[in-house]
């Protein structure tokens, strides 16, 4: 079989995002249900199977690099949509995950350079996986609960049992996430928790999810304040995720800096 | 709404209040040394933890200030107070572990710095408090308990059983026995275990790893024979040998092997509660979240294993209602 490389990108992100933009314009026009999910899964499919081919040419799973964490997402985002959509039958929520999906493919496509980098060895570890994986499903449900709660805010229109939901289902992937995380550095640097300045920020953002969720017990009638409490969450996520990167005190500090 | 205003207001003014204290004792004493805490005195401050917490549970129904501890309008106060802490400390340049930090006020020692600690163990505290007035054997408390039992066991058999960790390195000789081992100060410790070095060897593919045939013993008798790799270590009485490095052969003594022996014995707690968390994260995930008045419909027909985050019973609930009204009553 002939091996697959970023060079291929270009074609299978074409046919998946085809699939989902007529996905999402079928959504919007409220067409059936099966229909648009069968689009949506098409796509799925496609792009799952680059992801796939791209793991056995590299023969380990694509997570190393931050272009192949963004194959990841390119991919999650459509498919949290999807699960989304199927659950709620909200009609817009795969248009907003296909857009997003859509500006991953693109830097993916224009920065070539973000594609290949050297791994650390202490990355090489079946821990790995299952810790990152994680964490992109947290980042898109958090992000698509973002993006609904951006929506209420703006357009006034009642997202809120969606957006708990999902903020929910992100904090235990995030707990999950930050959990293995824990077992492999235990396993692989002999401590489980180091508040090396990745953990640091990704305590802050579990404990400002666990804020949201214990305020919407607490005050449910203080919609707005907890809404725009979500959106700083998001923008805590995005420093743990690549804000650290170029976060000056956190510089030569950090054993998650693998881009 | 009010009344809920006010409790929240009255967390925000404790864990001001806190940060004042912390910032004092930082000033008078210095940053927190957690070496100081090694058993049996982190075996005491557990014990007067648990204790503390178990009988201001029961002394609940008395004293106001006990009962609005294992309320939502203490805890996010406190949590809030936890995530500004821990930004803080992710935005400054934090210097390595056990050194002092680089500024007078010891934010660049985040983890001694007493306003930090403080807020973490008041946190504690809240969630030691809230989980005793769950602590019921119901299947709807489930959850609840996994989330919250959990975090506080993996935090304080974390932070408690710090000081305990012992790690040390040994060198043995080919051929000899040893049961001496420096610390990170070199200081010579005498163990219950004791190492005899048959074999060491390196092995060259595909890349060149460490291995050492060794025998090792225990006071109590036990004996293992096993081989330890990098990366692979070996588990005998609550040790882990590591393998660490090696010296060059010598022609008087032959090859060294360099261990690293690691011993804390708090882990085991500290995994339960990890564990704990995960299983309440899958909980928290295929729960399904509804508004109150449904859940009380649900908790009435007994059959509702929903709701994993905090949901106070309705006893809870009613008990925060009259705590409220009778605060709004007694300010107002």
């Amino acid at each position: 079989m002939q091996m697959i490389s970023w060079n291929d990108l270009w074609l299978f992100a074409l046919i998946s995002l085809l699939l989902w933009v007529a996905a999402s314009w079928l959504s919007l026009r409220g067409g059936s249900r099966k229909a648009v999910c069968l689009l949506a899964i098409g796509g799925l499919t496609v792009f799952g199977s680059y992801i796939g081919l791209m793991w056995h040419s590299l023969g380990h799973p694509p997570l190393r690099t931050m272009g192949e964490t963004r194959l990841w997402y390119s991919f999650f985002l459509p498919l949290v949509g999807l699960i989304t959509y199927s659950r709620w039958h909200y009609r817009w929520v795969l248009s907003f995950s296909t857009m997003l999906s859509t500006v991953f493919i693109c830097i993916n496509l224009l920065k070539p350079e973000i594609h290949d980098k050297a791994l650390m060895p202490a990355l090489q570890s079946p821990w790995f996986a299952p810790h990152v994986i994680v964490y992109m499903f947290a980042y898109a449900t958090t992000g698509v609960a973002t993006l609904l709660a951006l929506w209420q805010l703006c357009r006034k229109q009642d997202q809120l049992a969606a957006i708990d939901n999902l903020t929910r289902v992100g904090l235990s992937f995030l707990t999950v996430g930050m959990l293995f995380g824990a077992l492999w550095a235990k396993e692989a640097w002999g401590n489980y928790w180091t508040w090396d300045p990745k953990e640091t920020w990704a305590a802050a953002t579990w404990l400002c999810y666990l804020i949201y969720i214990h305020w919407r017990r607490c005050r449910p009638a203080a919609v707005r304040p907890a809404l725009l409490w979500l959106l700083l969450c998001f923008v805590c996520l995005q420093m743990c995720w690549w804000g650290i990167n170029y976060l000056p005190s956190a510089q030569g500090m950090s054993a998650h800096t693998y881009s | 709404m009010r009344k809920n205003a006010w409790g929240m207001t009255r967390g925000g003014l404790f864990c001001c209040g806190l940060m004042a204290a912390g910032m004092a004792l930082q000033l008078a004493v210095g940053p927190l040394r957690w070496d100081a805490l090694a058993w049996p005195l982190n075996g005491v401050c557990l014990f007067v933890l648990l204790t503390g917490i178990v009988l201001m549970h029961l002394c609940r129904r008395k004293v106001r200030l006990f009962r609005w501890m294992a309320t939502l309008q203490a805890g996010i106060p406190a949590m809030l107070t936890c995530a500004m802490l821990t930004v803080l400390m992710g935005v400054t340049r934090q210097v390595p572990t056990g050194h002092a930090p680089a500024e007078p006020f010891g934010i660049t020692a985040m983890l001694s710095f007493w306003p930090f600690v403080l807020a973490y163990f008041w946190l504690m505290l809240l969630v030691g408090m809230v989980t005793l007035t769950r602590l019921r054997p119901r299947w709807r408390n489930v959850p609840f308990l996994l989330n919250h039992l959990g975090i506080f066991i993996a935090l304080v058999a974390g932070t408690l059983g710090s000081a305990d960790v012992q790690t040390l390195r040994m060198m043995v000789a080919e051929g000899k026995t040893e049961w001496r081992a420096v610390d990170v100060r070199y200081r010579v410790h005498e163990l219950p275990v004791a190492i005899e070095l048959h074999d060491f060897s390196i092995e060259q593919e595909p890349m060149p790893v460490f291995k050492s045939d060794v025998t090792v013993y225990t006071k109590n008798g036990l004996v293992v024979r096993d081989t330890i790799r990098v990366n692979k270590p070996l588990a005998v009485r609550g040790w882990k040998i590591y393998q660490y490095s090696y010296e060059e052969s010598r022609p008087e003594v032959g090859d060294i092997s360099v261990f690293e022996l690691v011993r804390d014995p708090w882990l085991p707690y500290v995994y339960l509660g990890i564990f704990m968390m995960l299983a309440g994260a899958v909980a928290l995930f295929f729960g399904r979240e509804k508004d109150d008045s449904q859940q009380a419909e649900g908790f009435d027909k007994g059959h509702n294993v929903s709701s994993p985050v905090l949901a106070h019973n309705s006893q809870e609930r009613s008990e925060l209602t009259s705590d409220s009204n009778s605060i709004l009553t007694s300010k107002t």
